[in-house]
């Protein structure tokens, strides 16, 4: 991840640090501009924010009913896919949460058989007065995510006696959660509550599984990597470095470390885990400086790439550079292992391959005293760019690994057809 | 050939063609001879003392000059040379600079330059010598006889390149004594990659052996086809090779002037057959670079249409004087550079065009490559050689241009004189390749070229022919049929 810890950079860290402090449309124009500026970026971080401030919409927003929530979500989700729109993880997580709210809101209906959560249903008055027996304290939730301090902050902030001033009710019995077991109360309010806590829960479940694709995406390792390999990866991200690692304590191979030559001089610092891990374990890391890499393919037997987003179709959006390396292994029959989580397969279907270029800081190769160059030449420097279905062999997710037919299984699994539907690009795309 | 730029990275002194007239004018101050005989011994095995060895062990060895040595003294005696001709070599690579690549240098000449001062006049065995076996280079065999291994782990090559070649950056006080000055110059301005094109390798190889032809003379008892290749000439070249492999087109040319020697009557008078082979040498020079560079870079211009886009990688002379041909000839058209990042040569392209006022859009990597492509109407290659088979021996990058090219349905034209190409065949890039030896650790390891198989290459432009890559034996055949 590129966000900095310390000095005054805006970082993902100090974003969510500050998030339940301040009030909930603050927090969205500001991670809005932070996405903009490029301040957090990458598919993890941006999946986290999105996650993070949709999670502060459901709980503290002051929703009465579910088409209210979806809507509020719809468009929030719009003004964040739009700051930041060559991110497909943002878009992803904010369909998986209106999915989400929808399947909760079907499951309320049902339970409570009440007609409270009608789409026409006239505004309510602010449930915070009526709600406050059914609490959405769920300690099950909180035993399975209390390794991370913030979520928890999360609850403490719902159980907070201001928003809620409630009468002793913090300590009543975890079990009475579902909608159907509450006391007698106005029945909408209740069912917005409980939808509430379901719907963060929901949400937990979502941060949790993007905390956890790192580990559970390297248990294939082994399957992958063999013993006297040799293993591409390209600017490896620290899932694919884990991965790495994780391979070398069981097998002995050789991995060619392609690195950006810019970036050369703090590779190790970059590397260094890996490196080491690679090493103590008798393995082999060999830092290759070249661009074009077709002349190592006669040697490499697999190509690891870490994926910003996969698509239905198959296609891989990776960073710039990554596709020559797939097309040069695709020449030499080497097969392409794509790594990424599920979070990051993106259920939007009209991207073309063109617009998944994100051209970034020409700096990076003309400095801005060189003037001749900047004044007269177009300097381009594409930061991540679109590699088609057809060079990728392997899809590793954290469910397992795929062929690119699976993927459409796995995006029905996760997605709702309306949400799947839901223009989030429209205003990206124009 | 104008470039202001200076290179981003290495402080680069005078590259291209220019610098050769400097180069060869003075010579350099810092050839010490006989230091350099110490440093890179005989092995141990010939118990002949050599010329520089007195002095080095003088205390050690404390009877040198007894008249009669027991075999086993014989023995105690070439250890203690051996041990002081170590510590030498240690003390040589200390202060030689460019640290991780002379373990392999001392020991690298060794064997074939063992030659002892006295010896000199009888002729030795020459035959197979390396010398001109390109960029083959003689790391693997060299590799077993360094008599004094002393791999740092810091530079040491991954195992599963060992079999590539490398400059060795031979210093100059390690360099065989017959070294001609201007050879010792070019020697290590080829090995600081200061003169770095392999067509600019061969011009300044030639004209310092031009200078090498011009200050020998025949010893008295000798035939100069007969001594100047053995004695003379081989000492330049193996030189030349420890100092960076050489490229297929010297290899070539040195194959050439051999062959030149070896043919002239040896009842010819010296100075007039060291005339004959100069002058042979320049019309070389004429025939096969500087005209090949004026018909190449003609017929390339042609291929470049009126308001089009070109695509090329890096920076090639050839396709950089192809480029300002087209525009003064009144073309309109965009240039699209595609860059190695580690090398960034085509900033210095880059300048040139836009001086000329050509539309230039650069890239400094290989970021979104199939888009950039799609752009150009038709892709521009430079070569460092070509094989028999058709194949492309480029800079490193080449090959995955080419392949964006294909993909794209680009026509790719390839510039190449025809004393860049070899007999040899490759069919992937592992074959023949070097390694740049500021990059090769496991820390950090870098690949000079590449070779790109035929089928993504539209036509190979030589002086001779433009034609089908593949015709490229034919080519050889009827250049071999005409020498």
């Amino acid at each position: 991840m590129s966000t900095q810890k310390g000095g005054y950079t805006p970082s993902l860290e100090k974003f969510l640090d500050g998030l339940k402090s301040r009030p909930v449309q603050a927090s969205v124009d500001l991670l809005v501009s932070l996405l903009k500026r490029r301040q957090i970026k990458g598919s993890e971080a941006c999946a986290t924010a999105t996650a993070h401030i949709l999670l502060q919409i459901v709980a503290r927003d002051k929703w009465t009913n579910v088409d209210q929530l979806l809507g509020r979500i719809q468009l929030i989700g719009r003004k964040l896919v739009a700051a930041q729109p060559h991110e497909l993880a943002t878009g992803n997580i904010v369909r998986r949460i209106l999915g989400l709210i929808r399947d909760e809101a079907s499951e309320d209906r049902n339970d409570a058989t009440t007609d409270s959560l009608r789409p026409a249903s006239p505004p309510v008055p602010v449930p915070s007065q009526t709600s406050s027996p059914q609490k959405p304290v769920r300690p099950p939730a909180l035993a399975s995510i209390g390794s991370f301090a913030r979520t928890q902050s999360m609850f403490n902030l719902l159980s907070d006696p201001n928003v809620f001033p409630s009468t002793g009710s913090n300590t009543s019995t975890p079990g009475q959660v579902s909608g159907a077991s509450t006391p007698i109360l106005n029945p909408q309010a209740t069912n917005v509550s409980a939808l509430r806590s379901e719907v963060i829960d929901g949400i937990q479940e979502i941060m949790d599984e993007i905390k956890m694709v790192d580990e559970q995406v390297q248990t294939y390792a082994d399957i992958f990597i063999h013993t006297g390999d040799y293993i591409l990866v390209y600017q490896p991200s620290r899932m694919v470095q884990k991965f790495l690692a994780r391979a070398a304590s069981k097998r002995k191979f050789t991995v060619f470390l392609v690195v950006d030559p810019s970036s050369a001089i703090d590779a190790d610092n970059q590397y260094a885990s890996l490196f080491k891990s690679m090493v103590s374990s008798g393995s082999n890391v060999i830092t290759i400086l070249n661009a074009g890499l077709m002349a190592y393919m006669s040697r490499v037997d697999k190509v690891i790439l870490g994926a910003r987003a996969i698509t239905a179709q198959g296609g891989v959006v990776v960073d710039a550079g990554a596709a020559a390396i797939a097309r040069a292994a695709r020449e030499r029959r080497r097969s392409v292992i794509v790594l990424g989580g599920v979070y990051k397969l993106s259920p939007e279907c009209k991207l073309l391959p063109e617009s998944q270029i994100e051209w970034g800081d020409p700096s990076k190769y003309v400095r801005f005293a060189d003037g001749s160059l900047v004044s007269h030449v177009k300097v381009k420097n594409a930061v991540s760019e679109f590699l088609p279905a057809d060079h990728v062999d392997t899809y590793v997710t954290n469910l397992g690994a795929h062929a690119q037919e699976n993927l459409h299984t796995i995006i029905t699994d996760h997605y709702k057809e309306e949400d799947i539907k839901f223009e989030l690009y429209g205003k990206a795309q124009r | 050939m104008p470039h202001r730029g200076i290179h981003p990275r290495r402080v680069v002194p005078k590259t291209g063609r220019s610098s050769m007239s400097t180069a060869s004018n003075e010579p350099p101050a810092e050839v010490k001879p006989k230091s350099a005989e110490k440093a890179q011994d005989t092995p141990a095995t010939t118990p002949a003392p050599t010329n520089g060895e007195p002095q080095a062990q003088g205390e050690k060895a404390a009877p040198p000059a007894a008249p009669k040595l027991s075999n086993a003294e014989l023995k105690a005696k070439a250890k203690a040379e051996k041990q002081a001709r170590r510590a030498q070599a240690k003390a040589a690579q200390n202060a030689a600079p460019g640290g991780g690549s002379t373990p392999t240098s001392a020991g690298q000449s060794g064997p074939q330059v063992t030659e002892p001062k006295g010896n000199k006049a009888k002729g030795k065995p020459d035959g197979g010598r390396p010398a001109d076996s390109g960029a083959t280079g003689k790391a693997v065999g060299s590799k077993g006889s360094i008599p004094a291994p002393l791999p740092k782990p810091e530079g040491l090559i991954p195992e599963c390149f060992s079999h590539l070649s490398m400059a060795k950056r031979l210093p100059i006080t390690q360099a065989d004594k017959d070294v001609h000055p201007t050879v010792l110059a070019i020697g290590q301005k080829m090995a600081i990659f200061g003169i770095d094109e392999s067509i600019a390798r061969l011009e300044a190889t030639l004209l310092a052996f031009k200078k090498v032809i011009e200050s020998y003379t025949t010893p008295p008892g000798n035939t100069l086809a007969r001594h100047l290749t053995p004695h003379v000439l081989n000492p330049q070249i193996e030189y030349l090779s420890a100092c960076r492999p050489m490229c297929f087109s010297m290899g070539n040319a040195i194959r050439w002037l051999k062959l030149q020697v070896s043919k002239i009557d040896p009842d010819v008078p010296d100075s007039e057959a060291k005339k004959l082979l100069c002058s042979s040498i320049d019309a070389f020079i004429q025939e096969r670079i500087k005209f090949a560079d004026v018909v190449i870079t003609e017929k390339a211009a042609d291929c470049v249409q009126d308001k089009s886009v070109v695509l090329v990688y890096g920076r090639s002379s050839l396709v950089e004087a192809s480029l300002l041909l087209a525009h003064s000839k009144g073309k309109k058209f965009d240039v699209i550079i595609i860059d190695d990042p580690s090398e960034q040569k085509g900033q210095i392209l880059a300048k040139t065009l836009i001086e000329k006022g050509i539309r230039v859009t650069y890239s400094g990597d290989f970021g979104a490559l199939q888009s950039h492509v799609e752009l150009a109407n038709i892709v521009l290659l430079g070569s460092e050689g070509m094989f028999s088979n058709g194949a492309l021996y480029g800079r490193a990058g080449t090959c995955d241009v080419a392949i964006a090219a294909k993909d794209h349905g680009k026509q790719v034209y390839t510039l190449c004189e025809t004393i860049n190409i070899t007999e040899r065949v490759s069919t992937d890039s592992l074959t023949f390749n070097e390694i740049h030896p500021d990059h090769c650790s496991s820390k950090s390891f870098r690949l000079l070229y590449d070779t790109t198989p035929s089928d993504y290459l539209s036509i190979v432009i030589t002086e001779i022919s433009s034609a089908q890559p593949t015709s490229v034996s034919y080519l050889l055949r009827k250049l071999e049929d005409s020498n």
